[in-house]
């Protein structure tokens, strides 16, 4: 399976100086095609920055880092973001949607942006995939909080982009919903051969992945296949009590 | 395209947000539109002739002084300025025209200024009634030296007896006849012909001569009128040289429309900006997001750029066509004031509310752009739910703007401090206060944090809501500063409106009050016939006629004060400090310290001028004197002037101690309509009319307060959220209101400081330069009338907003959408 994902001794230092903090320290890690990953970790442990720096939105400060072939690291701001729109998904925590736009509008707003024409067909099977049939009409405050997720999630997945990423994409919702989203995350990986990484803290969401990434002071700690939310949990708590 | 439909939808999606920007883009349109009508109406409004309506050809005197400018480019320009007073012109012309090609008839006229019980008229010979043309509708023409015409809305009969003030003396006259007409703007009186002409005071001169043609001939006059300072006249043309006021007041509304729409151009600029900088903060995670999932910088520009142009089209329109009422409301205050005369039309056109139109767009597009800026800095991070903590710093961009704004400021500043003429400091106030308010508005940050570090103190004296409050100022510095901007743009545009009136008034008024050594002060018209009377009269001691009116040194105006010399020191100061007012004569003048400086003379220069009538005149400076700003700038001698202006009739400055003011009222009761003031009362009358300016400039006070409202109700409904937080931990309701109303009030309190601040050193430099003293003049009543309303007005558009946000249910708000 080729990478599609790759991280090379990345390095994130915010502020200069004696005020200078670490968030990331020389992380080297390769996300393969298709697969699920989640990465985890305490609170400051560097997930999210980990995520930023992987997804395009923040730059290193040292390290290269790679999407499929394309070195993302040197992009100005406008290259990343079309790469962003066309190449990588967002599911984010909350605040996913613009207020003003119906679910189909933003939906095919990162095509619509890119000067794409939407592919009808592709449109009508993820609409259908994600369960929003009859509410695409609809704005996001007339949605229940688990329908936005899955219209954020559709929105990703409208560009046929490489990779998903989600930053605590759950972490809003309540126990059952949760299980709804995760479930179609999963699906995608297993029916649609997507590549989804996932930050989260949530024990029961990081085991619907393959692998679960452990972050710690801004290293890779620990890495598990095959995770239950068990073992995770009892992971974390050594994560904890080590660190 | 894309971009665009995504900005319609934001648009109909977020009312609420752009409202402030549609109010201020529309009350923007409407202001450009209105100056745009005045400053038309200034270049191409036209008069229609009343009485010279009858005559197809007029011929009277150039209205105007005439120069060619050499440019240092070789080219030359021809400039003409308008003259003050009518120029009349040789009445052997009437020969010459009557002999020339297609003329079948002339008719020469003379005007004079008359007094009547029903107000003021205008005198003519019954010999050029045809003019208009009048005809009787009872009664029969003047014969004898006694007799008048009255016009058909005078309401007098034949046979009636009037007292009549002309400029020859107050004299009673016997209605002949009657006029089957009567002129729509002015009242008209006719004499016997050769009466007429001995009270209009000019031998051997007439104001216009009309032209009667040959049926189906063009007359050739232009041979009779080369080498005259005689023109043609045809058409509306006629309606310019009847009305010589209208020729003023277009001037007037030139300089005004173009001052008042320059300076509302410039605050919609800025406020505008403030909103759409305050709505973008407000929106920073939408922005946040769009960046992450799509768009790119430049697409993001363009988003905010196509709101803004929506929003600037639509509050353009709307704009534009209440600023055609507000035109005519706008004509129609200053027709009150006396500035505008009744028969000067508003033209109206298209062209205002388009250049309007066009000028709100930019201006909107310009404030987009210049806010987009930090819209485009918003990082994606931040859709991510990091901590959207604004940067604590300025971004070097504004900072370097902002000084340049503070670098520009000081410099017009400077230059302020040294402009003496009204006419160049009036434009150069306004643009000064503005540009200390934009650099203000810039920097805005740096005050607001040291401000609300130093208002922290005070506002911990009240424990619960003074806390919060000072937190909230202390971690929010740049919504305060979004805040406090247009506060102190209300603060220093009202002050400095208001003290550039005060400010000048007091100056005239003080050299008043110090050169003023008569005890009476007889007006406002006296003719010299009773002048001379007053003066053999015991108990009076010496008696000065006054004429004012102004003449051009080349083609710059300058006001002038004409007296008669005879005991010129019993009833007036100037302040001579060179030379001698005694040697006043027909061809010496005295010239004010501040003109002199400006003209570049001192005593025994000669200076070449023209009289107001355009007749040069070349005189001697006999004495420089130092109150200017009281008694104008140059001081002739009557006997110069009275025989080249409109009216010689003026005030008399009386001195008689041994007197009462009864005993010198029963002096001049044969001359009608003739006031005694006293001393105080002289002096107090004394101070220029601002009314004109606090009209026009009050809509750029009302524009900054609108501008208030707006960002203080934007500012507040944007944290519902918060308040609904601050409700939910327990806070009262009555207490949330509190936070709000001293958050309110340090931001005041920063906005009076900033905004006096800018406006003392805007009017400090203005009275540098005006009246020789850096001491502007502000009364207090007048300053707290500005503060009162000022408070209120934030007091109400903060508590508003937060009312109606804490309406809600605090658990229902704080789930709503950020």
């Amino acid at each position: 399976m080729a990478d599609t994902v790759r991280l090379d001794a990345v390095s994130k230092v915010y502020g200069k100086g004696q005020g200078a903090v670490a968030a990331l320290r020389e992380v080297s890690v390769s996300i393969p095609r298709g697969s699920f990953t989640a990465v985890m970790g305490p609170s400051g442990s560097g997930k999210s920055t980990f995520l930023q720096c992987a997804a395009g939105l923040d730059t290193p400060t040292s390290g290269t880092v790679r999407l499929g072939d394309t070195d993302l690291t040197g992009m100005n701001e406008t290259k990343l973001t079309r790469l962003r729109r066309q190449r990588v998904g967002f599911v984010f925590q909350a605040f996913n949607l613009m207020p003003a736009l119906t679910a189909l509008e933003n939906i095919t707003l990162p095509l619509r942006l890119a000067g794409a024409r939407p592919d009808k067909a592709w449109l009508g099977e993820i609409v259908r995939r994600v369960g929003l049939e009859g509410r695409t009409n609809r704005r996001p405050a007339q949605l229940s909080g688990g329908q936005q997720q899955r219209v954020a999630l559709a929105r990703a997945l409208a560009t046929r982009p490489e990779v998903i990423f989600g930053d605590e994409p759950t972490g809003a919702l309540d126990t059952m919903t949760a299980r709804d989203v995760l479930a179609l995350l999963r699906e995608t990986v297993d029916d649609m051969g997507q590549t989804v990484v996932m930050v989260t803290h949530d024990p029961v969401a990081a085991s619907y992945a393959d692998t679960v990434l452990f972050l710690a002071d801004g290293r890779i700690v620990d890495q598990m296949g095959g995770p239950t939310s068990d073992k995770i949990a009892e992971r974390m708590t050594r994560l904890g009590a080590w660190k | 395209m894309a971009v665009l439909t995504l900005a319609l939808k934001t648009l109909r999606h977020r009312k609420a947000a752009f409202a402030g920007a549609f109010v201020t883009l529309l009350c923007a349109a409407a202001l450009i539109t209105a100056c745009g009508m005045l400053l038309e109406t200034g270049l191409r409004g036209r008069v229609a002739p009343e009485r010279y309506a009858g005559a197809p050809v007029v011929v009277a005197g150039d209205q105007y002084v005439h120069q060619t400018v050499h440019k240092s480019n070789g080219k030359t320009k021809h400039k003409a300025k308008p003259i003050a007073e009518r120029a009349w012109i040789p009445s052997s012309l009437t020969q010459t025209l009557r002999r020339s090609a297609g003329v079948r008839e002339v008719v020469a006229e003379v005007t004079f200024p008359v007094g009547t019980s029903g107000g003021q008229a205008q005198g003519h010979g019954w010999d050029s009634a045809a003019l208009t043309p009048f005809t009787l509708a009872s009664g029969r023409a003047p014969k004898t030296a006694a007799e008048v015409v009255v016009d058909a809305r005078s309401g007098a009969r034949a046979g009636t007896r009037l007292r009549i003030l002309t400029p020859a003396g107050a004299a009673t006259y016997r209605v002949s006849g009657v006029t089957r007409q009567a002129l729509p703007t002015q009242h008209t009186l006719f004499f016997a012909p050769a009466e007429a002409r001995r009270l209009a005071g000019r031998p051997g001169q007439v104001s216009a001569i009309g032209v009667f043609p040959k049926t189906g001939e063009r007359p050739g006059l232009a041979a009779a009128l080369r080498g005259t300072r005689a023109r043609e006249y045809t058409g509306e043309a006629r309606g310019a040289v009847e009305f010589l006021d209208a020729e003023q007041a277009r001037v007037k509304l030139v300089s005004l429309g173009g001052a008042l729409g320059g300076t509302s151009l410039l605050v919609a600029i800025l406020v505008v900006a403030g909103t759409f900088a305050l709505s973008i903060q407000q929106r920073q995670r939408e922005i946040a997001l769009l960046r992450a999932v799509a768009a790119t910088p430049k697409q993001l520009r363009r988003l905010l750029g196509g709101e803004a142009l929506v929003t600037a089209v639509a509050a353009g329109a709307a704009g534009s066509a209440a600023g055609i009422a507000l035109g005519f409301w706008l004509r129609s205050r200053f027709v009150a004031l006396g500035a505008v005369p009744e028969h000067l039309r508003l033209v109206v056109s298209p062209f205002p509310a388009f250049a309007a139109l066009l000028a709100t767009v930019l201006a909107a597009w310009t404030a987009a752009r210049l806010s987009a800026r930090r819209a485009a800095r918003v990082r994606p991070v931040e859709a991510l739910g990091e901590a959207a903590l604004p940067t604590a710093r300025l971004p070097w961009p504004r900072l370097v703007a902002g000084l340049l704004a503070t670098a520009a400021a000081v410099v017009l500043t400077l230059v302020l401090s040294t402009l003496s003429t009204e006419a160049a400091s009036s434009p150069v106030t306004m643009l000064t206060a503005l540009m200390w308010t934009v650099a203000v508005s810039l920097l805005g940050p740096l005050p607001a944090r040291a401000a609300a570090a130093l208002l922290t103190l005070p506002l911990r004296v009240s424990r619960t809501a003074g806390h919060l409050a000072a937190a909230n100022l202390r971690t929010g510095s740049r919504r305060l500063a979004s805040v406090v901007t247009p506060l102190c743009l209300l603060v220093a545009m009202a002050c400095t409106i208001l003290f550039v009136q005060t400010t000048m008034g007091h100056a005239a008024q003080r050299e008043v009050a110090a050169g003023s050594r008569a005890d009476y002060v007889l007006g406002p018209q006296v003719p010299g016939s009773a002048a001379r009377s007053l003066r053999g009269r015991p108990g009076v001691e010496a008696v000065t006629e006054v004429l004012h009116t102004s003449v051009r040194v080349g083609l710059t105006k300058y006001g002038a004060q004409a007296v008669t010399t005879e005991g010129l020191m019993r009833t007036t100061d100037l302040g001579v400090v060179a030379g001698s007012l005694r040697d006043l004569g027909k061809d010496s003048m005295a010239v004010s310290e501040n003109a002199a400086d400006r003209l570049g003379v001192s005593v025994g220069d000669t200076v070449r001028l023209t009289l107001g009538d355009g007749t040069p005149a070349t005189l001697k400076v006999a004495a420089l004197y130092t109150r200017g700003l009281g008694y104008g700038d140059l001081t002739l001698s009557h006997a110069l002037v009275a025989p080249h202006v409109d009216n010689p009739m003026g005030p008399l400055y009386v001195a008689a101690p041994g007197l009462t003011r009864a005993e010198l009222s029963a002096l001049v009761a044969a001359v009608p309509s003739v006031t005694v003031m006293d001393h105080a009362r002289a002096v107090a009358a004394s101070a220029p009319d601002a009314e004109v300016n606090y009209v026009a400039m009050g809509l750029i006070i009302a524009f900054s307060a609108i501008a208030v409202i707006n960002t203080l109700g934007m500012s507040t409904a944007d944290r519902s959220r918060e308040l609904a937080l601050l409700r939910l931990v327990g806070t009262t309701r009555r207490q949330v209101l509190r936070v709000l109303r001293l958050e309110a009030l340090a931001a005041l309190a920063i906005a009076t400081v900033l905004g006096t601040g800018i406006a003392l050193l805007t009017l400090t430099a203005f009275a540098t330069g005006m009246t020789g003293s850096p001491l502007p003049y502000i009364p207090p009543l007048t300053y707290l009338g500005v503060l009162a309303p000022t408070a209120a007005l934030a007091l109400t558009a903060t508590a508003l907003p937060a009312r109606l946000a804490l309406r809600q249910r605090p658990a229902e708000a704080i789930g709503g959408r950020q």
